[in-house]
Formats: C-alpha cells, sequence, structure tokens
C-alpha cells in the first residue's frame, strides 16, 4: 500500500504551511514506496520482515498502547544531564528539568506556539539526498513530536542533553539540534523498548547543524526490545572547523537500519564515527554510512565493530565521497566484525569515490572468529569458556568503548553487552 | 566407601612429599593421525623438581599442552592421573581449578585483556572452586604487588593487555609471575628459560626457587643445562622421538651437555636388539 493515511488517532501537529509540507511528503511517499531489494542499498536489509510484523498499515500506532510505568524505565541513571523523556514518540514534560540559555522544546509545542515557521526546514524533504527513501518521507508525513534544540553562539552546556526514546508503540519522530559558533555539547539519544509483545515501529529522524568551530559528541544507543523495528536517520551539515563525534551503538530491536549521513561543507571540518553492534539471535543490524568530503582540509574517522552471535545478520556499507575540490582530505576508515556463531553473517563494504589526487584515504575490513589460542590461554588461567569468550570479544569491542567519554555511558553499555563477564569494575583506579 | 569417595577425602588433604602428584601411563598421543607421543611413563612426587630434556620436535610441548588441556591432540592410549583424579577428563579451566599451571613455550599476546583482571578472574575462579571467598580489588592488588617483585616484574606490567607489546623475555618472566599470583600444585614449565639472557635468567630462576614447595611439583622442559645450574633437579629425563629413553639425576643433564642426544637414542636401540 504506498498511500500514507493517517487515522483519526494521530493528531498531526502544524498548521496549515505544515500540513502542506506533510502532504508533500506523503506524495514522495506514494511515488516511492518502501525500498526494496532492488534498491543497491537495500540489497542486504529485507523491510518486508517489518510489514510482516506490522501489517499492511504498517506506519499506523496501535489502538491499545500498553501503558508504561515512567519511573521504571531502563535508563541510565547515573547519567548527569538534561533529561527528557518521550514516550511513544511523545514528549513527557513532567519528566524532563530543561536548562537554561538554551532554546529547547518539543516540537509539538514548538509547532503549536509557533507563527515564524521556524521548524519546517525539518519536514522539507530534500529527494536527492544521499539514501533518501520512503520511510524517510513518512516521517516528515507522519512525525508528532521530537527535540528541538538551538545551543546559542558559544554557549558550552555543562551538561549533555540526554533523550530517551520509549518506543513500546509505533512513533515517527523528528529531531533537530542546532549549535551556533564555537557552541559545545553532547546529545544522548536513548532508544529503550518496554517488555511488551506488540511489534512497534521507531522511525526517527536527527537532523543536526553544526556552525563555524562548534562541537558536538553524539550518543546514539539503540536497545530496543526484540519485537520493534527501528528505522534511524542521522543528518549532519557540517560548518568550517566545527568537530562531530558519534558513538553508535546497536544492541537491541529485531530489525534495526540506520543512515548516517555527514556533510562536510566548510574547510577544517572533521567527524568521527564509532559504531558497535552487538547482535544475537535473528536480529539484523544494518548502517549505512554516508560521508561527504565538500571542502578542503576536512578529516574524517570512521570505526565500526560489530559482534555477531546466533543467527544474527548485519551490515555495514561505508561511504566516502571527496569532492573535486576537497583537496588535503585526511580519511580513514576501519571496520572488524567478529562472528561467534557460524550461521552469524556480514555484509560489508567499504565504498570510496574521490575527485581529487590530493587525498589519504585509508579503509580496512577484517572478518574473523575468537582466536583458539587465546582462549585456551585464558581458561588454562582458571577462566570459564564462557567468561574467556566473552572477555576475548569485550577485548574486540574495547576500541569503540574506550573512545565513549561520558563513563556512566560506558559502562552502561559493558553491562548491557558483555552481562556475562566476572566483576572487575572494582579494579578500575587500582591500575596505573 | 567406594573408590571416588576415597579419592575425595585424600584430596582435601595436602599433597605432601611422598605423595603422587601425577602419574602418566604409557601415554599415547598424535596431531592429525601423525604420533608423537610413543608411551611416556612418568611419576612425579608431591614436592619434585622433574626436567625434561630432549631435542627439538621430540613431543615435549605435547606432553605439557595434553597435561593443560589444549585440544588438537588425540590420546589413543594410556592415562594421566593427577592427585588421584582422571586428569584427561577435566576441562582446561578445571585442571586449573585444581592446580594445573602451564608457563607457555609461546605465551600468546592478547591486546584489549588486561593482564591483572585476567589473573583476578583466574585467582577467583579458582578460590570459588575451591570453596575459599574470592579475594576484594584491595586484597588482590596486594597480592599482585608482592608477587611481581617476587620476579622483578615492574609495575607498569599489570595494568598492560596480557602480553602485549612484551619482549621474548617479559613475556617469560610474565608466565612466572602468574605462577606466583596462582599458586599451583603442578607447574610445567615449557622452556622458559629460551630467550632470556644470563640476568633474566637469574631472576626468573630465583622466583622459581621461591615457589618451590613440599606441596607444589614442577616439571622443567629445557634444552640446555644452563637453566639446571640455577634450579636444581630432583630427577632429569631425557624424550626423544616421543618416548622417555633415559632418567637419572641432574648428573644425566651435565652428560647431555657434553655428549649431547644421540649416545641416548643410540643406547636405546642396542637395548632393543639386545631384547
Ligand atoms: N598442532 C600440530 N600439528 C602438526 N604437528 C604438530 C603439532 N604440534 C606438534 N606437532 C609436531 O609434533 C612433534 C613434536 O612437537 P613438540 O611437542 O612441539 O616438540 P618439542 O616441544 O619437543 O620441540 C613435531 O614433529 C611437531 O612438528
Ligand atoms: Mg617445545
Amino acid at each position: 500500500m504506498s498511500v500514507l493515511t493517517p487515522d483519526h488517532k494521530m493528531k498531526l501537529p502544524g498548521g496549515p504551511a505544515l500540513q502542506t509540507l506533510r502532504q508533500q511528503a506523503a506524495g514522495a511517499y506514494a511515488r516511492t514506496g518502501l525500498p526494496g531489494k532492488r534498491d543497491e542499498d537495500w540489497k542486504y536489509t529485507d523491510i518486508s520482515r517489518m510489514t510482516a510484523a506490522l501489517g499492511e498499515s504498517w506506519w499506523l500506532t496501535s489502538e491499545t498502547s500498553t501503558a508504561t510505568d515512567t519511573n521504571n524505565l531502563a535508563t541510565i541513571d547515573a547519567v548527569d544531564g538534561y533529561k527528557m523523556i518521550f514516550m511513544d514518540g511523545r514528549f513527557e514534560a513532567q519528566q524532563s528539568n530543561l536548562p537554561s540559555g538554551v532554546q529547547l522544546l518539543p516540537l509539538s509545542e514548538l509547532l503549536a506556539k509557533d507563527d515564524s515557521k521556524s521548524a519546517h526546514c525539518l519536514f522539507k524533504l530534500d529527494e536527492s539526498a544521499p539514501l533518501f527513501n520512503g520511510l524517510l518521507a513518512a516521517n516528515s508525513a507522519l512525525a508528532t513530536d521530537g527535540l528541538c534544540a538551538c545551543i546559542g553562539d558559544g554557549v558550552q552546556l555543562d551538561k549533555p542533553l540526554y533523550v530517551v526514546h520509549v518506543g513500546n508503540n509505533t512513533a515517527h519522530t523528528l529531531n533537530g539540534l542546532m549549535l551556533g559558533k564555537g557552541a559545545k555539547a553532547t546529545l544522548i539519544e536513548h532508544f529503550i523498548g518496554t517488555d511488551s509483545d506488540t511489534a512497534a515501529l521507531s522511525n526517527i529522524a536527527t537532523y543536526l547543524r553544526l556552525a563555524e568551530n562548534s562541537a558536538l559528541t553524539h550518543y546514539r544507543l539503540q536497545l530496543e526490545s526484540d519485537k520493534q523495528f527501528h528505522i534511524g536517520r542521522v543528518e549532519v551539515k557540517q560548518a568550517r572547523d566545527s568537530r562531530y563525534t558519534l558513538h553508535a551503538v546497536e544492541l537491541g530491536s529485531a530489525l534495526s537500519r540506520a543512515d548516517i549521513v555527514v556533510d562536510l561543507a566548510e574547510t577544517g571540518a572533521s567527524c568521527a564515527l564509532n559504531g558497535l553492534f552487538v547482535a544475537s539471535g535473528r536480529q539484523h543490524i544494518d548502517h549505512h554510512t554516508r560521508i561527504d568530503h565538500n571542502a578542503p582540509h576536512c578529516r574524517s574517522r570512521e570505526n565500526y565493530r560489530t559482534v555477531l552471535d546466533g543467527r544474527s545478520h548485519a551490515v555495514f556499507n561505508g561511504k566516502i565521497v571527496v569532492a573535486e575540490g576537497a583537496i588535503k582530505t585526511d580519511s580513514a576508515q576501519s571496520n572488524g566484525n567478529l562472528l561467534l556463531s557460524k550461521n552469524a553473517e556480514i555484509d560489508t563494504k567499504p565504498e570510496l569515490e574521490i575527485y581529487n589526487d590530493d587525498v589519504k584515504c585509508a579503509h580496512g575490513v577484517t572478518v574473523g572468529q575468537l582466536d583458539k589460542n587465546q582462549l585456551f590461554y585464558l581458561k588454562s588461567r582458571g577462566l570459564s569458556e564462557e567468561e574467556a569468550r566473552q572477555l576475548l570479544t569485550f577485548a574486540f569491542a574495547d576500541e569503540i568503548l574506550v573512545a565513549m567519554d561520558i563513563k556512566a555511558v560506558r559502562s552502561f553499555i559493558e553491562k548491557e553487552a558483555f552481562a556475562k563477564l566476572p566483576n572487575m569494575s572494582d579494579l578500575e583506579g587500582m591500575l596505573t | 566407601m567406594k573408590q571416588t569417595d576415597l579419592w575425595k577425602s585424600a584430596s582435601k588433604a595436602q599433597w605432601d612429599k611422598g605423595m603422587t602428584m601425577i602419574k602418566i601411563e604409557n601415554l599415547h598421543a598424535s596431531v592429525d593421525g601423525k604420533k608423537i607421543l610413543k608411551g611416556i611413563n612418568l611419576e612425579i612426587g608431591a614436592g619434585e623438581i622433574h626436567a625434561i630434556m630432549g631435542p627439538n620436535g621430540s613431543g615435549k610441548s605435547t606432553l605439557s599442552n595434553i597435561i593443560a588441556g589444549r585440544d588438537g591432540y588425540e590420546v589413543t592410549a594410556g592415562s594421566i592421573t593427577y592427585k588421584g583424579k582422571d586428569l584427561l577428563d577435566m576441562e582446561p579451566e578445571e585442571r586449573a581449578w585444581e592446580g594445573v599451571f602451564l608457563a607457555f613455550q609461546y605465551p600468546v599476546e592478547i591486546p584489549g585483556v588486561n593482564n591483572t583482571y585476567m589473573l583476578k578472574a583466574g585467582v577467583n575462579a579458582k578460590r570459588k572452586h575451591q570453596g575459599e571467598q574470592e579475594l576484594d580489588a584491595i586484597d588482590f592488588m596486594q597480592l599482585v604487588k608482592a608477587k611481581a617483585k617476587l620476579v622483578e616484574l615492574d609495575q607498569s606490567f599489570l595494568s598492560r593487555g596480557v602480553n602485549e607489546g612484551f619482549s621474548g623475555g617479559e613475556k617469560k618472566r610474565n608466565e612466572i609471575f602468574q605462577m606466583a599470583v596462582l599458586e599451583p600444585s603442578l607447574a610445567l614449565l615449557d622452556e622458559t628459560d629460551s630467550g632470556l639472557d644470563i640476568d633474566a635468567l637469574r631472576i626468573v630462576a630465583n622466583g622459581v626457587n621461591h615457589l618451590r614447595r613440599e606441596d607444589r611439583s614442577i616439571i622443567m622442559v629445557t634444552h640446555y643445562q644452563r637453566l639446571l645450574d640455577y634450579i636444581e633437579p630432583d630427577f632429569v629425563h631425557v624424550l626423544a622421538d616421543g618416548q622417555i629413553l633415559k632418567s637419572g639425576d641432574k648428573s644425566l643433564a651435565l652428560e647431555l651437555e657434553s655428549r649431547g642426544y644421540d649416545w641416548v637414542k643410540e643406547e636405546e636401540a642396542d637395548r632393543i636388539k639386545a631384547a
């Protein structure tokens, strides 16, 4: 079915001008439809798994949403940040204490009170954008809420913005964050599920704009339940000398696909994308990343590690495009894959398109299993098979984990991903 | 009382001098169908140090690995009894919990796995197995620091990845350090002396001598008589072509040093002819 018909329950915020934009997006969806196997970018990810679980009208929010106990969410309590909670794609105001000196509103409120149309740009689709697809069009047509934040020039946010998205019902969420000149901030997007048995979709788009010399550290933590489907898009546009760091962690959901699209638009901009997938069972995780070097002297770093057990399947596609004028480009990409079971599968592909000679582009891919000699060594020291395997797996992921600069997030992820490790945290600080 | 119950009560006691620590009987083993060990018989009492010498490729590491439980070897005949239990029936980690320790000839590097972290997991798994309370971080660090001194291992090695970027000599020293921390009943030192300069050899030997105990047995695999100047063995065995051809006291090592291994093989050939 290619007509997005929101039902009466989906109250779509926004005045007439915005409804026009929504209709345009619905039109784009009608033309594009859902991505299929014919699309080169969706060759290894079969979205029919989602429609099979959610039905023909996959975009609809279910009538019977189970109430969630907001006091009992698996959030990272140790994070000291400005916390906001979106429940089924709707902002729960009482949960959050918003920072001063920063403009920050949930999208629904902004659309309700704002005549200046400042949020409308989030809804404007560029169908020629890299990795554009029907799911993104559906997001624009149907988005009900999200985070809209503007960090002013020179503002250095003292604590991270900690945004929790609880997805136990289908939601289309649209986030926008702008950093002014020289501003500095950390955004933690944490997607959690509940133990509800109903299948649901989280369709999340996040647009990030970094002005001159600003710096953003972005945690994107996907820990939804195994009944859920997660579709994400992160679009970053970077001005001169801005710095963007992504820590993308994929632990949950039945099927999760994220498109990370970075435009290094001006001289001296740099980005670092760190990714960690830990999947098992029949989980399917797919990241398509696209970095455009559109200006001279830009730098990009990409390091993805995947750990796959059971019959899980991961896809990593890292495309880097270096434009003609982007001289002195410095780019490096690395993707390591650890297969813990012979039924696990990885499809990994670096793609480089380089249109000038004055560039440094390195890339490397490895696919392997746990090392038998290392396993035996650890067991000979008294570690059980399971402990030894977990420890080696943990070591494999270590590079990505140590790059996380918020300790509370890092220990949380370590615990979630490597639950069976013997407790060693008490050694911390004792080793110099 | 059933045989196994007897052994259970026995294993609670100290393995004191005079008791058998390990007994290897008629051990045959192959790798990929190739026969490597061809009937090894060896009995080691508690508190004894045995040196196993022999030419390259004679099966010394194979024997050590089989005792420690490495897979890839097929035991086609024979048995190994350790502290009265069937050793070949145990997983490598169970052997470690029961006090078997192998100092590897070629210790593997494990980047990302912290040396101390690994040892703490090992020590506490063993303590748990023995019904003892696990050590907390403070007690453990105290233990580890004391043992590092014993082998003159710089403290900086404690926070590094297991053998990560260690020189050959540092790796060997790290093995003896681990032995000191894990306090085994039976330690197998597979060519711990090779690749060590004379100062490092003295330090390592010193460490091993400190670890000599009435209830601890040591098997030293070596090429060189040199190590035996520092660590005096009770017995010396010659392993050649998968068999122990000759056993004696430490004077045998001196004889091997001056005459090589061939005469032992010739003697054995003559013995077979005569029989
Ligand atoms: N994994 C293996 N695969 C094939 N052959 C092996 C393997 N391990 C040992 N061997 C062979 O077994 C013999 C004994 O090896 P080893 O026990 O390492 O001898 P040593 O330690 O006495 O030098 C050698 O011929 C060696 O090539
Ligand atoms: Mg050897």
